[in-house]
């Protein structure tokens, strides 16, 4: 489906010293830096894959997601997306994905959303029965059938949101790349939005790529994690195997009945997350230790709840960004 | 296979009437505004300068031939040159054409449909702005002939302004700002053209040069024709358009090529 090799992007970077000499200088010279946003990067996705993309801000996720579906042009490298090279756009191609931008609309702001279908109708050649029963299916899934004639500028954020998603599902995608798909929701539209993915792609087996600084959205959604760090990749595989990056550890958190002011190093080696009052903490114990530590905890201190998990994904990201050297193992 | 693209095409003009429509004070302020702006600049300046300054003509004109010439020039201006291409400039600067690239209808041809919604628009503006002024009986003799052929060679006219507007508007893959270029061919176009000043004011040598560019004929001779005045050779006004035509559109798609390897989608 998605095939890359040695696939980088460059970019320039103008520079300007600030005030009105900086300018002054620019004006006869401007100096810049070529800057690689993706370098050297491998890539294989099968069919149906649901592929979550993930990094800091900057770290080429979104060039990435830009060069598969077209928009921009690599610098040097290899790249096919379902037997096409993305930056021909061929019009086959452009009919085979689709691609939502969290950031961006898509709809047009000035006339209600189902305009907008209405045009796309014609765009990836649907015919009319196709459209009706998409149309219905989708806007009945999302539970906007009675916003289709609002004005997309009169729709709430998680509104216009399922609206993008209805939009770039209707001439149904083999490839959906989805651009931080609930940046700026609530809670509740965040997990509609999850939610009606999920239920999207396990019953039309798209391929799913996913850009999202909530983890929430790549826990519930993907199966397996690309880590991208500084535009190269630093972590491929399932997500199950993400957190042992860290080592084999569980995450515990433990309340209190009372405030913990205990001066002892017995936390250091736990990676300790204390809330204000302290009578929480969150923790990384490794598994072999987990019998002893709780036994321990439980034995010196007033515990009112104790609860243990995996270890979160958001944790385990915080923790590689905080000690990039960790990853050396995972490579 | 055709009749898919038509659809396309259609659609997409559809929907840029139903955008331009859905503010409809701003609608009607567009279509009165020539008529007003008409009344408020070139009558009175053209009156001024006749009355205070006692003249009975300039160049061959007097007042009432110039005021028909602006009229006509606005006409013009209306059916020719109403289109402009901000919002293409701002669009690729602010990174907002990736939709248009990963729909399945070229980024051009959703412009240019998008420009002929626009056309369908300026000729009802012009139509009104028309029958007010030969209301007021500002134009006495409208023959039917020179009608159609001043709106087809006005029409021409509009599809090469368009493609300038395009093409300025790509400046933008290079250029943060484009609308310096914007006014320096609106200015020079309007200078050289007989926007302001019929072409009979300046020096014949002048006009002979001009004759090569686009410039005359995108106002001084749809007016010409439409005032069924017109004397130079209309088969020279054709060919001369077209040529410029061919090589502004031959500009249009190598810069859209090499421009889109710079494109950086930016804010995405």
């Amino acid at each position: 489906m998605i095939i890359c090799q040695g696939l980088g992007k460059d970019f320039k970077h103008y520079q300007k010293t600030a005030g009105f000499v900086g300018s002054l200088k620019s004006f006869f010279h401007r100096s810049y830096e070529r800057r690689a946003a993706v370098h050297n990067f491998d890539l294989e996705i099968q069919h149906g894959e649901m592929v979550g993309l993930l990094g800091p801000n900057g770290a080429g996720k979104t060039t990435l997601m830009k060069m598969f579906s077209g928009i921009i042009v690599p610098s040097h490298g290899k790249l096919q997306v379902l037997g096409h090279v993305p930056f021909e756009r061929e019009h086959a191609f452009r009919k085979k994905i689709a691609l939502v931008m969290g950031q961006k609309s898509q709809l047009w702001w000035d006339i209600p959303a189902m305009d907008s279908f209405l045009l796309l109708q014609k765009y990836y050649e649907i015919d009319n029965r196709d459209f009706k029963k998409r149309l219905g299916e989708l806007s009945a899934l999302l539970g906007v059938e009675r916003q289709l004639q609002v004005h997309v500028r009169k729709l709430s954020l998680g509104e216009r949101m399922k609206m993008e998603l209805m939009a770039c599902l209707l001439h149904r995608p083999d490839i959906l790349f989805l651009d931080e798909p609930t940046i700026g929701l609530d809670v509740v539209a965040q997990r509609n939005i999850r939610d009606f993915i999920a239920q999207y792609q396990a019953q039309y087996k798209t391929t799913v790529i996913l850009t999202s600084h909530y983890m929430a959205d790549v826990e519930a959604l993907c199966q397996r994690i690309v880590l991208v760090l500084g535009g190269t990749k630093r972590f491929d595989g399932p997500i199950r195997e993400f957190s042992n990056i860290l080592g084999r550890e569980k995450f515990v958190s433990v309340t209190f009945s009372e405030s913990i002011t205990d001066p002892t190093s017995f936390w250091a080696t736990f990676d300790p997350q204390w809330n204000e009052s302290r009578t929480r903490v969150d923790l990384r114990v490794p598994e072999a230790e987990l019998r002893s530590s709780a036994v321990a905890i439980l034995q010196r201190f007033p515990v009112a709840e104790f609860t243990m998990e995996k270890l979160p994904i958001e944790r385990v990201m915080n923790a590689l960004l905080a000690n990039p050297q960790l990853l050396k193992g995972a490579e | 296979m055709a009749s898919a693209q038509l659809a396309k095409w259609w659609a997409t003009i559809r929907i840029s009437w139903n955008k331009q429509l859905s503010y409809k004070l701003n609608f009607l302020l567009l279509v009165i505004g020539p008529s007003v702006v008409f009344f408020f600049v070139k009558y009175s300046l053209w009156t001024a300068i006749f009355r205070l300054e006692g003249i009975d003509k300039i160049q061959g004109y007097d007042l009432s031939n110039m005021l028909r010439y602006q009229i006509w020039s606005l006409i013009v201006a209306l059916v020719a040159q109403g289109y402009n291409s901000m919002n293409l400039a701002e669009d690729i600067r602010m990174g907002r054409i990736s939709a248009y690239l990963v729909y399945p209808f070229d980024f051009w041809s959703f412009q240019t449909a998008g420009f002929i919604s626009f056309q369908g628009l300026q000729l009802v503006t012009a139509s009104v702005t028309l029958l007010f002024m030969f209301g007021l009986g500002f134009l006495q003799h409208l023959h039917v002939p020179d009608l159609i052929s001043g709106l087809a060679f006005s029409l021409v006219v509009s599809f090469f302004w368009y493609q300038v507007s395009y093409l300025i508007g790509l400046a933008a893959f290079w250029l943060e700002e484009t609308w310096v270029l914007r006014v320096m061919f609106i200015t020079i176009s309007q200078f050289f053209s007989g926007a302001i000043l019929p072409l009979e004011a300046y020096p014949k040598y002048l006009l002979n040069m001009l004759a090569w560019t686009p410039f005359p004929y995108l106002t001084y001779t749809p007016v010409k024709i439409f005032m069924g005045e017109y004397t130079g050779s209309l088969s020279q006004a054709w060919l001369t358009l077209l040529a410029w035509m061919v090589v502004v559109g031959l500009l249009n798609r190598l810069v859209w090529q090499r421009g889109l390897r710079l494109y950086t989608a930016a804010g995405m």
